[in-house]
């Protein structure tokens, strides 16, 4: 969060991944962080044991709101 | 600071499990004589900005610090340890950002050199990471307090810890000097010995080692080898630092080799490991090249991983009760997190001083 | 008495970098947390994204480890390189 933020204050639309479980401490982090309106991609934890074909699942989840996240429609 | 007008909760131990701010132990209510006293030792000015504390980002103030310190059952003279540790803890390079968070089972252990152990009575002795010591017990409290409460890191919610560990409670020693055959720690790392030091590391509790048998340096070693040599903890994988405790019996056989610390260190380096066919499981899981480890490892499966990547990764001291022949290794987080020395005023050692019998470098 | 021992949280009021009109032909900038599957993951969002919207080149960065915050060097190279960024955090 600290790099997405970081990025975003030097005008660069930032998509950041965050699995479900640590969507909470993602939240927290921004708000500790002073940049409330920034909003995380959300995919179903886990991701380190994970086959490629799982690992298409979860980038499908992710493809609306990382387009979302930069500004597109 | 927040000053809640007064409570109609008689009991306020109570009243302050009921805020969920204690560490599931009943707390010290604290009184404005008790934060009086601790906000003198941290020389005046309660909103006197110390640290950040993350993740949470709560400002940790002279007067905040009192009240988590005085709820921890601390004395007054003990707040330059617990300052100087909260200025290491938050200081970037360890990451308590990450050690807070984490799915691992770390904790932040504090070791304290010099004359302020006695000063305000550590134990080094029997026992050690033990109970029965006021200052160890509650200066390590205290910390964990505001790991919690300043720093949000509260179990389930911020801190993701699958398992957590008894050292989340309180995980601070200070090292046996005294007893000691070698200079001690801040003085390896280039202090004087009339300084006191705060040394933190992110890691796991301590796994005893022992050895009942050995009357030479490398049969006690090679005991501490075999702990260090396995896949299962986060150095293996992950690289970082770690801590070993060399009991004073130990010790004595150890330096009756004639063996000096930098020997002792550098030994346990070259001799501890795993091979790359353990680390991969021999590809059953396809071919793995692990990035958590330093590119200059070889992936091939004869050869040796080091459980750290330098001999400097490994923070060894001498603590424990002169009866015994026990030794401890503490493996760390990983590379996520660097460990921090700190004097006890918050000022870093001085690189360029002269190092005893060791090496500068952290 | 009570005494709350939390401290408070003073932090900065931060805004979101301006959005693009479009996002055709911009920069992608993938910054590597380097978790186990996380380039993984990053890699096919950003190729499926690239193709699908005929977005620019895709740069990779990888950070010093997944749990520490990169350094402002190679955030200023991103920024400097990139339109738009892809990164992560956790598990």
């Amino acid at each position: 969060m600290h790099d997405a933020i970081r990025l975003e204050t030097s005008g660069i639309p930032t998509a950041v991944l965050v699995t479900t479980v640590f969507l909470h401490e993602a939240k927290v982090q921004r708000e500790a962080l002073g940049m409330t309106a920034i909003e995380p991609v959300v995919v179903t934890h886990p991701l380190s044991t994970l086959s490629n074909e799982q690992l298409d699942e979860r980038a499908a989840e992710a493809l609306e709101q990382v387009v979302h996240a930069w500004g597109g429609k | 600071m927040t000053t809640l007008a007064e409570t109609k909760t008689e009991d306020l131990v109570e009243y302050y499990f009921e805020q969920a701010w204690s560490d599931g132990l009943p707390v010290v209510p604290p009184t404005p004589e008790k934060i009086a006293a601790v906000i003198d030792a941290l020389g005046g000015d309660p909103e006197h900005l110390e640290a950040v504390v993350p993740p949470r980002r709560g400002g940790l103030t002279r007067q905040i610090l009192a009240v988590n310190m005085v709820m921890a059952g601390c004395k007054p003279e003990y707040a330059p340890v617990v300052r100087a540790a909260m200025l290491a803890l938050c200081s970037p390079a360890f990451n308590l950002n990450g050690v807070q968070a984490t799915t691992h089972m770390v904790s932040p252990l504090l070791v304290v050199n010099g004359p302020i152990r006695r000063e305000i009575g550590m134990n080094s002795g029997h026992n050690v990471f033990g109970s029965g010591n006021r200052a160890n017990a509650t200066i390590g409290r205290a910390i964990r307090m505001i790991l919690l409460s300043v720093g949000g890191g509260t179990p389930g919610d911020l801190d993701k810890s699958t398992l957590g560990s008894p050292a989340k409670y309180t995980y601070c020693i200070a090292e046996n000097e005294e007893i000691s055959p070698w200079a001690p720690y801040h003085v390896e790392h280039g202090m004087n010995p009339d300084d006191s030091s705060v040394f933190v590391i992110a890691s796991e509790p301590p796994h005893s080692v022992t050895n009942h048998i050995a009357d030479d340096a490398e049969g006690v070693l090679d005991s501490i080898i075999s702990a260090m040599s396995t896949i299962a903890h986060n150095n293996a994988v992950s690289s970082g630092s770690c801590a070993v405790v060399i009991g004073p019996e130990h010790a004595a056989t150890i330096s009756k080799s004639g063996w000096t610390r930098h020997d002792v260190r550098n030994y346990l380096w070259m001799n501890a490991g795993n091979k790359f066919s353990a680390l991969s499981f021999n590809d059953r899981y396809g071919k793995i090249y692990n990035r958590n480890l330093p590119r200059w490892y070889k992936r091939e499966p004869d050869a040796r991983i080091p459980i750290v990547p330098s001999a400097d990764d490994i923070h060894l001291f001498v603590a424990g009760g002169e009866a015994g022949r026990f030794s401890a290794f503490i493996p760390g987080w990983g590379h996520m997190t660097s460990p921090v020395l700190l004097r006890i005023d918050g000022t870093s050692p001085d690189a360029a001083a002269m190092c005893e019998d060791g090496t500068c470098r952290l | 008495m009570i005494y709350d021992p939390r401290g408070t949280i003073d932090a900065p009021v931060l805004h979101l970098a301006k959005r693009p009109a479009n996002l055709r032909g911009l920069r992608i900038g993938v910054l590597d947390n380097t978790k186990w599957n996380g380039w993984k993951l990053e890699d096919r969002i950003a190729t499926t994204l690239a193709q699908r919207l005929s977005l620019g080149p895709i740069k990779r960065y990888k950070k010093e480890s997944f749990s520490r915050d990169a350094r402002p060097e190679l955030l200023a190279q991103i920024a400097a390189e990139s339109d738009l960024v892809l990164t992560g955090i956790g598990d």
